[in-house]
């Protein structure tokens, strides 16, 4: 079924699929985060700390960073892929690129746990 | 005896790779498809730029007024508009490649159609939004 699209047999297929739940999570924060900046419309200092403050809301901040994590990963390298044809280059360029997706989510972390 | 192509003989010959923007051709599900790579990698490049300022904004009363007075700026504006643009524009067209992964939308017709909902989408949105920073 779906799920065994998820095994290490058909990495392009996992690549394809897990773009896609990502992408779908991202959507449903960035929705959620519209809505609440609406509807709360944090102006002050106070009102932004009680908007990012709840619990909930920090596990499914932390979450969408997750989900940015892997999305990013896998579109700047689908893009590197295309357009550095240098294999050297394009190996640091990975690198450079998957540490800092690896800091940003460290920064998170830590930005969401001192809240 | 008739004679045949050897596919092994050709498949050794340079395939045909063209992968420079300025020369192809752009229809309007082109142009989609490029913008939202465009978009995507611009979001990812000022990913430390918005970590900095929900730092700064979190971190204080003064430092979130630095950064309520670094959005009030004209300049500034103009770039969060840019930004929110390649936001929305990824976000639509990205809708728009799930929606064509359960096969919604993929004649050609109907592909071009969704092409330019998503271009006039997200045009739409950033209006709006500069028009609820102007108002």
């Amino acid at each position: 079924m779906i799920l065994s699209l998820l095994t290490k047999r058909y990495p392009g297929m996992r690549a394809w699929l897990t773009q896609r739940l990502s992408g779908l999570l991202l959507a449903i924060y960035s929705v959620l985060f519209l809505s609440r900046i609406l509807v709360l419309s944090p102006t002050s200092y106070a009102a932004w700390l009680s908007f990012n403050q709840p619990w909930w809301w920090r596990i499914a901040t932390w979450l969408f960073w997750l989900s940015l994590s892997v999305h990013a990963w896998l579109g700047v390298r689908d893009v590197l892929k295309d357009y550095v044809p240098n294999f050297s280059l394009r190996m640091v360029l990975l690198k450079v690129v998957l540490i800092m997706i690896w800091l940003y989510l460290a920064w998170i972390t830590l930005l969401l746990c001192a809240i | 005896m008739m004679h045949q192509p050897d596919s092994r003989q050709q498949a050794k010959k340079p395939r045909p790779k063209n992968l420079n923007l300025f020369t192809i051709r752009m229809p309007v599900n082109a142009l989609v498809s490029i913008l939202h790579r465009v978009s995507g990698v611009v979001l990812f490049l000022i990913l430390p730029v918005l970590l900095l300022l929900l730092q700064l904004s979190l971190s204080s009363a003064a430092g979130f007024a630095i950064v309520q007075n670094l959005l009030n700026s004209v300049v500034i504006k103009l770039l969060m508009l840019g930004l929110a643009w390649a936001f929305f524009h990824h976000f639509f067209a990205g809708i728009r490649h799930l929606a064509m992964d359960v096969h919604w939308a993929t004649t050609l017709i109907k592909a071009r159609f969704t092409s330019k909902v998503v271009l006039v989408l997200g045009g739409l949105a950033t209006a709006l939004l500069a028009v609820s920073w102007i108002l």
